[in-house]
């Protein structure tokens, strides 16, 4: 079975490069297309096994439901990746989170890091 | 009695002339004065007495008849010429003295010294050699009177008048040259200081004339100018400063800057930039602070005198309202529009490369070399469009440096990652080395230097057709240490080296557009380089190559450029 990739992101044609970057190594990928729709996925659903957060949402901030994951108890195990093209709110969560990438997002680059992300063997 | 005296003074400065007659006048005053005495003696005894009345009566009229001349001589003197009255009172003398006495007596006897008085005189009253013509014209009379008594001629007493006339002459002489010389000296002293004051009266009404044109000069200033002394007193403010700070002039001048910052108008962020300066002593130029609804611009100088001596601070106070404004819209109109823009950017970066990564089956050679030049070609675009963001994060004051522990083999590294391909892919070889004196860590903002280290690894890979690029990390001196990007690419023309620094301004147009630069990298960089208290020179030979060295502080206290500029 493979694993779980939740994407939340609000452009559409970033969120469909980066579900097949995902997709072509093997992910299951789900979409969330704005904050809302993304909280009530995370509220309901079962957790992902990685979430890749863009900041910069509709309706509610990618801050917001990044405080919101860090304190359910579910996705302790959850590897979460901020996407943003603010550099300085990338240094801003980096503490919080396991991966910061700067927008432009290369589909190679994002590819190779979450093909090392999956479970060994 | 103070008349007296200044009837007597005769002043050595006054011309001879003048002098002359004065002495004649002294004199004249004298004989009058015996004559009257004689005249009120006579009198009183022709009245008292009755012995020898013919004789009494002849010294009155003869007392009178001096009395007239003196007064005539007077005239003449005061009125016409000096030189004819002293010739007048002269002849007049002797003529007295040949009447005064029995010409035996005048001839050889006890009148007979009378004569050489008006010799004497002659040499002060005339002029020197005038004493030699009145011993000849005394040599006469005598000779006369004694010729018509029958004596001969008293030729001793006329030897005696003539060594007499000489002495005279000697000494008169002397002591004209003498006042000649010191009317010299008076004169040229007289010069000298009339010169001295005309010089003093310029230079007043030049200072005059100066200072009113200072004073209308800072009156009609638009900006706010309040001058300090050492202890931050204000000396001094232009009625400008009223309508800027909107408070009355007392609450500015004599007063000391700490007072005027406490006013509450002033927003509490703007109040420590301007303790912060009083108690750093720097100036930057052109900070911005809150004044209730106001946005100024502060521009500090030191005042120095002509010793070198720094005498206290002017302040320039600028009404920066509306470009601030127009700087915040701009600001915001870029960063909407380069984050509008990165996005589609980034959605054509991410398909090329899915081209090239074949995703959707498989790409003839023609097809991946297609979607590579479509990558370069957007990453170009979102490369000018990162420095257009900076650039105007710069201008508005947004740009901060965070200083941190930076560790100096990290930065080589993640250079390398980032730059080692475009290098390979000009056939370049990017080399480093890290001074061994170079402590391993110190204080910098990671991301700038890194910013400030790929854009200039990127501008000489751009410039370089062959050869290599060296980065190299060193020791400065004490407190500095620095970065230096040298390559062994085309070089820039000396005429051009000293604007390659500027906003939008690029060597050769044409060769540059060539390889895709855009003209802000380096004012980015130098722009960034300021805010972390640094500097960039740069050092080139046509054909040969460039190097860039930047020098930066070693530790920072949270880089207090980038503060200032940061309202």
């Amino acid at each position: 079975m493979s694993e779980l990739a939740l994407i939340i992101e609000d452009d559409e044609d970033l969120a469909n490069i980066f579900a097949e970057a995902l997709r072509g190594i093997g992910y299951t990928v789900e979409h969330a297309a704005d904050g809302k729709i993304a909280q009530e996925r995370l509220r309901n659903g079962t957790a992902p096994y990685l979430i890749l957060l863009d900041m910069h949402l509709p309706h509610i901030s990618g801050a917001n439901l990044l405080a919101e994951i860090k304190q359910d108890e579910r996705f302790a195990k959850t590897t979460i990746i901020i996407t943003t093209a603010d550099a300085r709110m990338g240094e801003t969560y980096g503490d919080q989170t396991d991966f910061v990438l700067i927008k432009p997002i290369s589909f190679v680059q994002l590819r190779d890091l979450t093909n090392r992300l999956k479970p060994k063997g | 009695m103070d008349y007296f005296d200044r009837f007597l003074t005769i002043s050595t400065a006054d011309p001879d002339d003048a002098r002359k007659r004065k002495i004649l006048n002294i004199l004249l005053a004298g004989t009058g004065g015996v004559s009257i005495l004689a005249v009120l003696l006579s009198i009183y005894l022709l009245a008292t007495s009755q012995e020898d009345r013919g004789e009494t009566s002849l010294i009155l009229w003869g007392s009178i008849a001096t009395l007239v001349g003196v007064l005539v001589i007077y005239a003449v003197n005061y009125f016409w010429s000096g030189r004819v009255a002293a010739f007048l009172f002269l002849v007049f003398l002797n003529t007295v003295f040949a009447f005064t006495d029995t010409p035996e007596q005048v001839v050889s006897g006890r009148t007979f010294f009378y004569f050489t008085i008006p010799i004497f005189m002659a040499s002060i009253l005339l002029s020197p050699v005038s004493s030699f013509i009145f011993a000849g014209i005394t040599s006469v009379i005598i000779s006369t009177i004694a010729v018509s008594i029958g004596f001969s001629p008293n030729s001793p007493a006329i030897i005696g008048f003539f060594l007499l006339a000489f002495v005279s002459w000697l000494s008169a002489r002397s002591l004209e040259q003498a006042l000649d010389e010191l009317r010299a000296i008076n004169l040229s002293l007289d010069r000298v200081v009339a010169e001295r004051t005309q010089a003093l009266a310029e230079s007043l009404s030049r200072e005059r004339i100066e200072t009113g044109r200072s004073q209308a000069i800072l009156n009609s200033i638009a900006d706010g100018v309040i001058v300090f002394d050492k202890e931050w007193n204000a000396t001094l403010a232009n009625p400008s400063i009223r309508g800027i700070l909107d408070i009355p002039l007392e609450l500015v001048v004599q007063k000391n800057f700490r007072e005027l910052i406490e006013h509450p108008r002033l927003a509490p962020r703007s109040r420590q930039l301007l303790i912060a300066m009083i108690d750093h002593g720097t100036q930057p130029v052109g900070f911005r602070i809150e004044w209730s609804e106001k946005t100024l611009s502060v521009s500090a100088a030191q005042v120095y005198d002509n010793q070198r001596q720094n005498i206290g601070t002017v302040i320039v106070f600028r009404d920066f309202t509306r470009e601030a404004e127009v700087e915040r819209l701009k600001s915001t109109f870029v960063g909407i529009v380069s984050h509008e823009l990165r996005t589609p950017l980034n959605a054509i970066l991410g398909y090329a490369e899915m081209f090239k990564e074949a995703v959707y089956g498989p790409m003839n050679d023609k097809q991946v070399n297609m979607a590579d030049r479509i990558m370069k070609n957007t990453q170009r675009l979102l490369g000018l469009i990162n420095d257009l963001l900076d650039q105007a994060q710069m201008e508005a004051g947004k740009l901060t440096i965070h200083a941190q522990i930076v560790k100096t083999a990290d930065l080589l590294e993640s250079l390398h990652g980032l730059m080692d391909k475009s290098a390979s892919d000009k056939s370049l070889k990017l080399t480093s080395e890290i001074d061994p004196a170079l402590p391993d860590s110190l204080t910098g903002d990671p991301a700038r230097l890194q910013q400030i280290l790929v854009n200039l690894v990127n501008n000489a890979i751009k410039f370089t057709d062959q050869g290599s690029i060296h980065v190299r990390l060193f020791l400065h001196d004490n407190s500095r240490w620095g970065i230096e990007v040298s390559d062994t690419g085309q070089g820039i023309p000396e005429s051009e080296l000293h604007f390659i620094f500027d906003t939008f301004r690029q060597v050769d147009g044409a060769a540059t557009r060539s390889r895709g630069g855009f003209g802000l990298g380096l004012s980015i960089i130098k722009q960034l380089v300021g805010l972390m208290n640094g500097e960039i020179r740069v050092q080139s030979k046509l054909g040969e190559g460039s190097a860039f060295i930047i020098t930066l502080p070693l530790f920072s206290p949270e880089g207090i450029s980038a503060k200032w500029r940061n309202t």
